[in-house]
């Protein structure tokens, strides 16, 4: 089917780039490393990337780079991108093209309709990262380095577990919203804002990505989990995918 | 309530400050072809809606196939087959691909019926339904709907955009599939087209049901009506005067266009006395009967765009 297909090949081409993200990440490290003093020197202008995440990666060494690279840098960028593409014209999309009528017509329950919408997406967005997550440990040992899955796999399920929320607030934008392009850009450039706010050392708390960054990540690979933040993203996909059934159950063609 | 059936009681539905259907009590079928009419905005669409669960109601019941409408309808649209008004489609799909979506949920049967019925309209089901012409895409969606095996349908506009061809062959399905005993409520702007293909007709005018009396006078007033069209139309005594031995004629003029409706016959006397007058122009047209209800109910109501 070509709609399934398009899918697929969507999902494919972002677990492709974050790989493709990854691997020279990795292959660069044993050059990183040796030359972390001038890196340094270039990222004091650079407030909490240059001090807080060089830091990180002189203390903790390799996995804090990985970490760095694979879940704050290419994750929460890419992954928030894909989230927001996915999740936009999953009601959205069928209502300014039309076909919300036919959709809603056959024999199913709105509930399962929703539901498969949601869980489709939902595996699009999240699987890429955790497979690409698999990849690290084998290309670790390219830069001789050797790293155990389980660290890595935790903390792709909180990448992943975080990418699910900012997923389910944007498809609840998209039972109530009309226009999917107009819903994708409002939503990106509120991603952005994050962002940038994350990068301001004076508001960076009030940035969401604080609740996927390096300080969340190690500690998460050094078995302590921030169950505060785990219980609010795991709230808010409940939440946001409940308020969608019910938002979608009075939706009309 | 038995199988076939469908039964409307108080079905209310408001989009802000704007009642699109207000309640009324209707039982319909079991077996047959009920024609729903009306101009557009009459609320023919939201109500074929509402009995499937596609809009919720505001207010009232109704049950369809011995089913209640509650939730979100599924029960009945199980039990039902719908052709949508509007024709959006998945243009990326072919045909073959885009029957197969529609019908996923139903039992294998449907699907292999559907394909018999697309043959039966020279559909090329391998095509991408982005190049369907209006015509196909709606007799696509027809077969989807045609094919089912179930006791209800229900169908909005199912000849609209058809040629007059196809417009007949799709008359004759839907003929025996009534023969059968299933029920058809069909929603159409053709009063000659209802009257030829339905059982029974209800007409609805700004969400409300007309009473039977009012539609079978519509309806007669449909088929007892005469147009003449003329380049500038005649002053309005004139035309009065020149019908005014034919009883009961109403005349509304507009735009250069005479629409009389008669009580009782005289189509063919109002139609000599006006080409005996003299001073009159000469028409560019004439009609008598089959007008379309577009054409009444801007006559009769001032309602356009239907």
């Amino acid at each position: 089917m070509g709609r399934l297909t398009s899918f697929l090949v969507l999902t494919l081409a972002y677990a492709l780039v974050l790989e493709a993200m990854l691997v020279p990440a990795i292959l660069f490290w044993p050059e990183f490393s040796a030359n972390l003093d001038s890196i340094r020197a270039m990222a004091r202008n650079v407030p909490i990337l240059g001090q807080e995440m060089i830091g990180r990666i002189e203390d903790e060494g390799f996995p804090a780079y990985v970490l760095a690279q694979h879940f704050f840098k290419g994750a929460n960028a890419l992954g928030t991108a894909a989230a927001i593409l996915f999740a936009a014209p999953a009601v959205a999309g069928e209502a300014h093209r039309g076909t919300l009528e036919l959709l809603l017509a056959r024999p199913y329950s709105r509930a399962r309709i929703l539901l498969e919408r949601w869980g489709a997406g939902a595996l699009a967005v999240t699987l890429p990262v955790l497979l690409t997550t698999l990849s690290i440990p084998p290309l670790a040992e390219r830069v001789e380095e050797l790293e155990p899955y389980a660290p890595y796999l935790a903390c792709a399920l909180h990448q992943a577990l975080f990418l699910l929320a900012l997923y389910s607030v944007t498809f609840l934008g998209s039972c109530l919203a009309s226009n999917p392009n107009r819903l994708a850009l409002v939503a990106l450039f509120l991603a952005v804002l994050q962002f940038a706010l994350y990068m301001v050392k004076t508001v960076t708390h009030a940035s969401l990505f604080r609740l996927c960054d390096m300080e969340v990540l190690m500690g998460i690979a050094e078995g302590r989990w921030n169950v505060p933040v785990v219980l609010a993203l795991a709230g808010t996909v409940v939440l946001a995918l409940g308020a969608s059934l019910l938002v979608f159950r009075r939706r009309c063609p | 309530m038995s199988a076939g059936t469908i039964r409307i009681d108080g079905l209310t539905r408001r989009f802000g400050a704007h009642v699109a259907v207000k309640p009324f009590r209707l039982t319909l079928g079991p077996g047959g072809i009920i024609g729903l009419l009306g101009p557009n905005g009459s609320g023919k669409s939201t109500l074929l809606r509402m009995l499937l669960g596609l809009v919720p109601p505001d207010a009232g019941r109704a049950e369809v196939d011995g089913v209640a409408l509650a939730g979100d309808g599924v029960a009945i649209r199980r039990r039902t087959s719908y052709l949508p008004g509007e024709l959006h489609l998945y243009g990326e799909l072919s045909g073959r691909a885009h029957l197969a979506w529609c019908l996923r949920g139903r039992a294998p049967a449907a699907l292999a019926r559907a394909h018999e019925l697309a043959a039966a309209f020279e559909l090329p089901l391998a095509r991408r339904v982005r190049g369907y012409s209006h015509g196909m895409k709606r007799q696509l969606l027809l077969a989807a709907a045609l094919a089912p095996d179930v006791r209800v349908r229900v169908l909005d506009e199912p000849t609209e955009g058809l040629d007059p061809t196809r417009r007949a062959q799709v008359l004759e399905l839907l003929r025996a599939d009534a023969a059968r005993g299933t029920t058809l409520l069909v929603s159409s702007h053709h009063l000659g087209e209802v009257e030829r293909a339905t059982m029974r007709q209800l007409f609805l005018r700004q969400g409300e049901l007309l009473d039977e009396e009012s539609a079978r006078d519509l309806y007669r007033r449909a088929r007892e009506s005469l147009r003449v069209t003329w380049d500038t139309a005649p002053a309005r005594d004139v035309l009065e005067r020149a019908v005014s031995g034919v009883p009961g004629a109403e005349l509304y003029l507009a735009e250069g266009r005479a629409t009389f409706f008669f009580r009782s016959g005289g189509g063919l006397a109002a139609l000599r006395a006006l080409l005996a007058t003299t001073g009159l122009p000469e028409p560019r047209a004439i009609a008598y009967g089959e007008l379309s209800l577009a054409e009444v109910y801007r006559a009769l109501y001032g309602v356009e765009g239907v």
